[in-house]
């Protein structure tokens, strides 16, 4: 299966000698094509979550499988691999270089691997465009909008072909109308591409985007059964 | 590499900041460089340009022309010596000289070493100007082109303190000082009319020259220079570094150079540092979407090199500028090598010390492009 799957994942933090568990027993399990939101408030947990998910983080218990392979023995260096080759990482804000255009942007997640060939040059300007960015390819990020700004960071998480999208709150820096623009935009993609994606938010308004909702509060994650019937 | 030339276009007025650091340090290093090859070829020139192996000197003279005196016989066994492919005489004499008829004049006296070989000797300097003697005539020199400035020019007469021997400028060399003094190359038998201008002073030392120059390659002087054989022997740098006033200079040059490229390698790298370090952010999140330390690193690497490069050359060329702005008189002599081998040494200084950075970049957690955990 590709995909992602967390069994049994418990992180706990020390800090100042008390030991803080930011995420009890969690499992969850996102096929292809998936679209998973995990909402809760602040401070229960999501971005623990989120980065033991994207392998920055290592879980004090638990196995996080992705694409079959237990990540959760691997090295820096194979991590890193991991990250940059299978996982999309859409950040809180934006998080872009400022010094590179839109489409270097992309394009950076290439040399990060290698060489730009020209198909990925043409591949980036085709995201840009799937994102409605047709103009601002050559717009540094300080020229560009906060929405703007986000949907480059999606095009970016998308430019290495991964197999898993993973968001922190990508909505949080911007206003309604443009939050649900990003959101969708986002879900098409992950439709479009069959990828398994989770977004983590504190935002009920963006969750008719997702396939499953699950809630999650002091480190406990539950699922939100009355999924859409339809 | 890209990544860091796209920064380094970006954010110009940052870079241009520490680029013009570099530029005026490299700058600083190759005035002082230049100036340090200058004093030395004044005091050492005629030494140090000649085409030499070593010179055979009186023993006790402590590789010193000025006090070494010994026949011009010897020539005939020194060039017997293992490794000695020629000889030449070399003599050596400080006086002062005045342009001719002006001496109860208040016109200047210039201190000079005259100079004694024999001609078509590899000793004989090369000519920038005018034409080498004409063997057949007597009281010709040639004179070093530092002369110039003091108003001497060709077909000159000058004379000498202490006589009343008059020769005739006949061409200038270059670089071919002694002592801090011009030189004055005459013939030897002019040398000694002018060195004995009383023949009593000669004394006996009729055929007698400061030292023998010899060439040659792996030469072996330890039969000859025997202590209690009257005859020591100095290769070329050991000649050198005999000459009074030269070492003590040449280190105070070398000691400031050192110390310019050590105090500028912290400089810089405490530059690199808050550089690197205003960068953390920027760099977990290309850690978080999969740049791995080392891609991080190279790109750090080469902004630094491409910047110190880019200033150095430009370094390079303010130096040459400054040349041109320098006065004639100034001991200044910008030689490529040096330029080239101090470049290098730049270069290496201001990578090495961007090195401190880029061992923080791998301590970055990823987890800072997250905003918040820690
Ligand atoms: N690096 C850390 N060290 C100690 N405690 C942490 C650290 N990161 C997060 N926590 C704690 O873990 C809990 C969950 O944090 P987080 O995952 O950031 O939640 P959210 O993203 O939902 O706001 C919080 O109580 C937080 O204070
Ligand atoms: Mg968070």
């Amino acid at each position: 299966m590709t995909g992602i799957q967390l069994t049994n994942v418990t992180k706990k933090y020390i800090e100042n000698k008390f030991e803080i568990t930011a995420l009890e027993n969690v499992s969850v399990r996102v096929e292809a094509g998936e679209f998973v939101a995990i909402v809760g408030p602040s401070g229960s947990g999501k971005s623990t979550f989120l980065s033991i998910a994207g392998a920055l983080l290592k879980p004090t218990e638990g196995q996080v499988l992705i694409n079959n392979q237990d990540i959760t023995s691997l090295h820096e260096k194979q991590l890193s691999s991991v990250r940059l080759n299978q996982i999309g990482f859409i950040l809180q804000t934006a998080n872009l270089i400022p010094y590179l255009t839109a489409v270097d942007q992309l394009l950076i997640v290439k040399k990060m691997k290698g060489s730009v060939s020209k198909e990925d040059r043409a591949f980036a300007l085709q995201l840009l465009k799937d994102l409605g960015l047709e103009n601002k390819e050559n717009k540094f990020p300080n020229e560009c909008s906060g929405g703007e700004r986000q949907r480059v960071a999606i095009a970016r998480a998308f430019m290495n072909d991964p197999d898993i999208i993973l968001a922190d709150e990508p909505t949080s820096s911007l206003d309604t109308k443009r939050g649900h623009e990003v959101v969708q935009l986002m879900a098409e993609q992950v439709k479009l591409r069959g990828k398994s994606a989770i977004m983590v938010t504190h935002d009920e308004r963006m969750l008719d985007y997702c396939d499953r909702v699950y809630r999650i509060e002091d480190g406990v994650l539950t699922e939100e059964v009355h999924t859409q019937l339809a | 590499m890209v990544l860091a030339l796209k920064e380094l276009l970006y954010s110009k007025g940052r870079f241009i900041m520490i680029g013009f650091i570099i530029v005026l340090i490299s700058w600083l290093v190759f005035i002082l460089s230049g100036l340090g090859t200058g004093l030395s070829a004044l005091s050492t020139g005629v030494v140090s340009q000649a085409d030499i192996t070593g010179i055979v000197f009186e023993e006790g003279s402590e590789y010193s022309l000025s006090k070494s005196n010994i026949s011009s016989s010897l020539s005939e066994e020194v060039s017997k010596q293992e490794g000695v492919t020629d000889t030449a005489e070399i003599s050596t004499f400080n006086t002062s000289v005045r342009k001719e008829g002006t001496a109860n004049e208040n016109e200047k006296i210039t201190d000079v070493v005259l100079i004694g070989i024999e001609p078509n000797s590899f000793m004989q300097p090369d000519i920038v100007e005018g034409s080498t003697w004409n063997t057949s005539e007597q009281t010709q020199v040639i004179a070093d082109a530092s002369l110039q400035s003091e108003g001497y020019s060709i077909g000159d007469s000058i004379e000498f303190s202490g006589t009343d021997k008059a020769v005739t400028i006949v061409g200038f060399t270059e670089n071919k000082t002694l002592y801090h003094q011009s030189a004055l190359y005459a013939q030897t038998d002019d040398f000694r009319d002018i060195r004995f201008s009383e023949p009593e002073l000669a004394n006996g030392a009729e055929d007698s020259v400061s030292g023998i120059a010899i060439q040659g390659d792996e030469v072996n002087m330890a039969a000859l220079s025997e202590p209690g054989s009257g005859i020591e022997y100095g290769t070329k740098e050991e000649t050198i570094k005999a000459i009074p006033g030269y070492v003590a200079e040449n280190a105070t040059i070398m000691m400031m150079l050192w110390f310019l490229m050590i105090i500028s390698a912290f400089i810089l790298g405490v530059f690199f540092y808050v550089l690197t370090n205003q960068k953390t952010h920027q760099f977990g999140v290309l850690k978080a979407i999969g740049g791995s330390n080392g891609f991080i690193m190279r790109s750090v690497v080469s902004q630094v090199f491409v910047l110190s490069l880019i200033s150095i050359l430009l370094g390079i060329g303010l130096t040459y500028l400054t040349v041109l702005a320098l006065p004639e008189t100034m001991p200044f002599q910008l030689e490529t090598n040096m330029v080239v081998i101090y470049s290098a040494v730049l270069l290496v200084i201001s990578v090495l010390s961007s090195l401190f950075s880029v061992a923080r970049i791998s301590k970055i957690d990823p987890l800072t492009a997250l905003g918040r955990i820690e």
